[in-house]
C-alpha cells in the first residue's frame, strides 16, 4: 500500500497466520504449569471414573461394560473419553474465551488497530489450538494407557485421526458461537463452565449416549463433539458407529464441518458489528 | 490542499445501563460525539485538547474503526469509514491504549515482530524497520525482555515503537505522554517533531496545554463532544487577549469563588482543588482595573491569597474562558 510498508497478499497474510501461531505458542511456553496441568488432567479425570467404575463393577466391570458399549476396554474407553473431552474443553477456553482474555489484558484493541482481517487471527489461533490438542491428546493417550496397561496400538488408528482432526473443525465453529456470547454478554467464567459440563454431559465421557432418554440422545447427537468422540471410540475399540459404518457418521461430521464455521463466523462478526456500533470492541 | 483527514458531522452515542438496585437497570445513552466536523491537513502535528471524557479518545476510536459512528462520516487518507476499513488502519499508526496494548509475557522484539506481522509487512522489510525503531528509540538493552520486566516509560516506549511499526503517512497519539517522566515525555516529544519534519501528519491528543503549545501547528478544543474553539495556539489565545488572565492559589472557599465569577468585569472563572491548596483562573477585562475588586471580594469571603498575578494567555485560559472550567476537570458521565 502507498506511503507504508503494508503490502497486502496471500504470503502476508499467510504470515498473519504463523506470527499467531508462534505468538501463542511463544505464550503458552511462558506457562509451563499450564502446559503440564493440560496432560495431568484428563490422566486424573479417567482414574477417577475407572477406579469408581472398578468399586462399583467389581471383578465382573469388563463384562457389564461390554454389554451396555461393546467393549469391555472400558479403560480405554474412559481414557479416550477423556481426551476428547480436554480437547473440546481447551478449544472453549483457549479459543472460545480467547477473545474476553485478549479484551482483559488490553491487547484486542491492538489486533483490531492492525489492517488485518479478524478471520485470519482467529484461524491462527484455531490452527495453534489443534495442533496442541493433538499433541497433548497423543500424550495423554500414550501416558495413560501405559499407566493403567492398556494397548494402545489397537484398531484402525487413520480412521480414528480422521474423526479426530475433522471434529475439530465443528468444534471451532461451537467455540466460536460461545466466543461471540462471551463477547457480547462478558460472563466468560460463567458461560464457558456451562458448556463445558454440558459439552461432557452430551457427548458421553464415560458412557454411551445409548443409556440417554430418545429425546437426550437426539440433542447429543445435534454436537459434533458427540460424533467425533465417538469415531475415535469406535475405531479403536470397536464399539459401532452411529450409522453403521465410519463413512456414513463421516459423512455427518462433515457436513458438521461446513455448517458449524459458517455459523459461528456469522454470529460472530453480526456480535463484533453490534459490539462496535455501541461500547467498542475494548471495553471491558 | 486537499485534507488527510476529513470529519463530516460525526456523532457518537453510547448506550448504557443506569443500576437501580440489583435487578433494576435504566437505559441511558451518552453522546460522546455531537456532530464534529474537521479538516486535518498533510503535515500538519494536530492537537487536539480537552479535559478527560471531552470525546478524544472516542473520535480516535472512530477514525481507527475501532469504534462504528452513530451517524455523520469521515475520510481517512482518502478512505471513507465503514468502507475501507482495512486501508484507513493500514494508513495509521496509532498509540491508543498505553502500555496495555502489548503482550507482558513476550520481549519487545517478539511484539514488534508479531505486530509487524499483522501490519502485513513483508518479513525482510520488518526485520529492518524493528532494527531501525530499536535504534530511534533506545529499546537496545531491554528489547530482548519480556514486556513484564519494563518500567511505565519502558512500556509507553514500545507502544509509540508499535504505533510507528508500518511508518504509516498519519499517527494517532493519544496522550503518549501521560506516564512518562519529564525527560522520556520531552524525547518522546523531540521524536514527534522530527517524524513530522519527515512528512508525517500528526493527530495528538493531550490534556496538557504546554504540550500542545509546543507541538501543535493546529489545535481543536474539545468539550463535551463539541469543538469549542479551533485555529492556531496565537489565534486561539487572541480570542481572549483583549481581555486578561489573573491566576490565584491559597485557600479559596467555593463562596469565595461564586462571587468572583458574579463579579464585573469578569468573564469567566475556574476553580481546582488539590488537598488544602486551591487554583483559581480568572478571565477578564483589564487586570490591572479588575485586580483590587478581585482581592476585595476574596478577602471579604474568607478567601486567602498566597499568590496572585496577572499572567501570560495559555491553551488552558482560552478553555476557562469557553466553559467556566479548567482542563484537569473529569467531564466523564458516571
Amino acid at each position: 500500500m502507498r506511503g507504508t510498508l503494508t503490502q497486502f497478499g496471500w504470503k502476508t497474510s499467510l504470515q498473519v497466520i504463523l506470527s499467531v501461531i508462534l505468538a501463542r505458542l511463544r505464550l503458552r511456553s511462558r506457562y509451563k504449569g499450564w502446559l503440564l496441568l493440560g496432560l495431568i488432567i484428563p490422566i486424573v479425570m479417567s482414574a477417577i471414573i475407572i477406579f469408581l467404575g472398578r468399586a462399583l463393577g467389581g471383578p465382573r466391570a469388563a463384562e457389564n461394560f461390554f454389554l451396555n458399549t461393546g467393549t469391555s476396554n472400558y479403560v480405554a474407553y474412559i481414557i479416550l473419553g477423556s481426551n476428547v473431552f480436554m480437547i473440546v474443553s481447551r478449544a472453549l477456553w483457549d479459543f472460545g474465551f480467547w477473545l474476553r482474555r485478549e479484551q482483559e489484558t488490553g491487547t484486542l484493541e491492538s489486533l483490531y488497530l492492525a489492517p488485518t482481517s479478524m478471520m485470519l487471527i482467529l484461524t491462527g489461533v484455531a490452527i495453534y489450538n489443534a495442533l496442541h490438542s493433538i499433541v497433548n491428546f497423543f500424550i495423554t493417550f500414550a501416558l495413560g494407557c501405559f499407566l493403567f496397561r492398556v494397548n494402545p496400538l489397537q484398531g484402525n488408528i487413520p480412521i480414528a485421526l480422521l474423526f479426530l482432526s475433522l471434529g475439530l473443525v465443528p468444534l471451532y465453529g461451537v467455540s466460536l458461537l460461545y466466543g461471540a456470547m462471551v463477547f457480547k454478554l462478558k460472563e466468560a467464567h460463567a458461560l464457558i463452565r456451562m458448556a463445558q459440563w454440558v459439552a461432557s454431559f452430551l457427548m458421553g465421557i464415560c458412557y454411551p449416549i445409548s443409556v440417554f432418554p430418545p429425546f437426550l440422545r437426539a440433542v447429543a447427537l445435534l454436537f459434533p463433539p458427540t460424533w467425533m468422540s465417538n469415531g475415535v471410540r469406535a475405531s479403536l475399540l470397536g464399539v459401532g458407529f452411529f450409522f453403521g459404518t465410519w463413512y456414513r457418521d463421516l459423512a455427518v461430521l462433515s457436513a458438521f464441518c461446513v455448517i458449524m464455521p459458517l455459523v459461528g463466523y456469522s454470529v460472530f462478526l453480526a456480535t463484533e458489528r453490534r459490539i462496535k456500533r455501541n461500547e467498542g470492541v475494548g471495553m471491558f | 490542499m486537499e485534507p488527510i483527514i476529513k470529519i463530516r458531522d460525526l456523532r457518537k452515542t453510547y448506550f448504557s445501563k443506569e443500576r437501580k438496585g440489583i435487578f433494576r437497570a435504566k437505559k441511558m445513552a451518552i453522546e460522546a460525539l455531537k456532530g464534529i466536523n474537521l479538516d486535518i491537513y498533510p503535515g500538519e502535528i494536530f492537537g487536539l485538547l480537552g479535559p478527560n471524557g471531552a470525546g478524544k479518545t472516542t473520535l480516535i476510536k472512530c477514525l481507527t474503526t475501532l469504534l462504528l459512528p452513530t451517524g455523520g462520516t469521515a475520510w481517512v487518507n482518502g478512505y471513507q469509514l465503514e468502507k475501507d476499513e482495512e486501508m484507513i488502519r493500514a494508513s495509521v499508526g496509532c498509540m491508543l491504549m498505553g502500555e496495555r496494548g502489548l503482550y507482558w509475557k513476550l520481549t519487545g522484539r517478539e511484539n514488534l515482530d508479531f505486530f509487524g506481522s499483522l501490519y502485513h509487512i513483508p518479513p525482510h522489510l520488518k526485520r529492518r524497520r524493528i532494527d531501525a525503531l530499536i535504534e530511534i528509540l533506545g529499546l537496545e538493552d531491554i528489547v530482548d525482555r519480556t514486556v513484564e520486566t519494563y518500567s511505565s516509560g519502558q512500556k509507553m516506549k514500545l507502544v509509540f515503537a508499535k504505533a510507528l511499526i508500518n511508518d504509516a503517512p498519519i499517527l494517532f497519539l493519544d496522550e503518549p505522554t501521560i506516564t512518562l517522566d519529564v525527560p522520556s515525555a520531552h524525547e518522546l516529544r523531540a521524536i514527534v517533531k522530527d517524524l513530522n519534519r519527515r512528512g508525517k501528519t500528526i493527530l495528538y491528543t493531550t490534556h496538557q496545554m504546554t504540550e500542545a503549545e509546543e507541538l501543535c501547528h493546529r489545535v481543536a478544543i474539545i468539550d463535551k463532544g463539541e469543538i469549542i474553539a479551533l485555529g492556531t495556539v496565537e489565534e486561539l489565545k487572541a480570542t481572549i487577549n483583549r481581555e486578561g488572565v489573573i491566576k490565584i492559589e491559597g485557600v479559596i472557599p467555593s463562596e469565595a469563588y461564586e462571587a468572583v465569577r458574579l463579579l464585573s468585569g469578569v468573564k469567566e472563572a475556574a476553580l481546582t482543588k488539590e488537598k488544602d491548596l486551591a487554583k483559581l483562573i480568572v478571565v477578564g477585562s483589564e487586570p490591572r482595573t479588575l485586580l483590587p475588586s478581585l482581592i476585595r471580594t476574596l478577602f471579604e469571603n474568607g478567601a486567602t491569597i498566597e499568590y496572585i498575578s496577572p499572567a501570560e494567555v495559555t491553551l488552558e485560559d482560552v478553555f476557562v474562558a469557553k466553559t467556566g472550567r479548567t482542563l484537569d476537570i473529569d467531564t466523564r458521565i458516571k
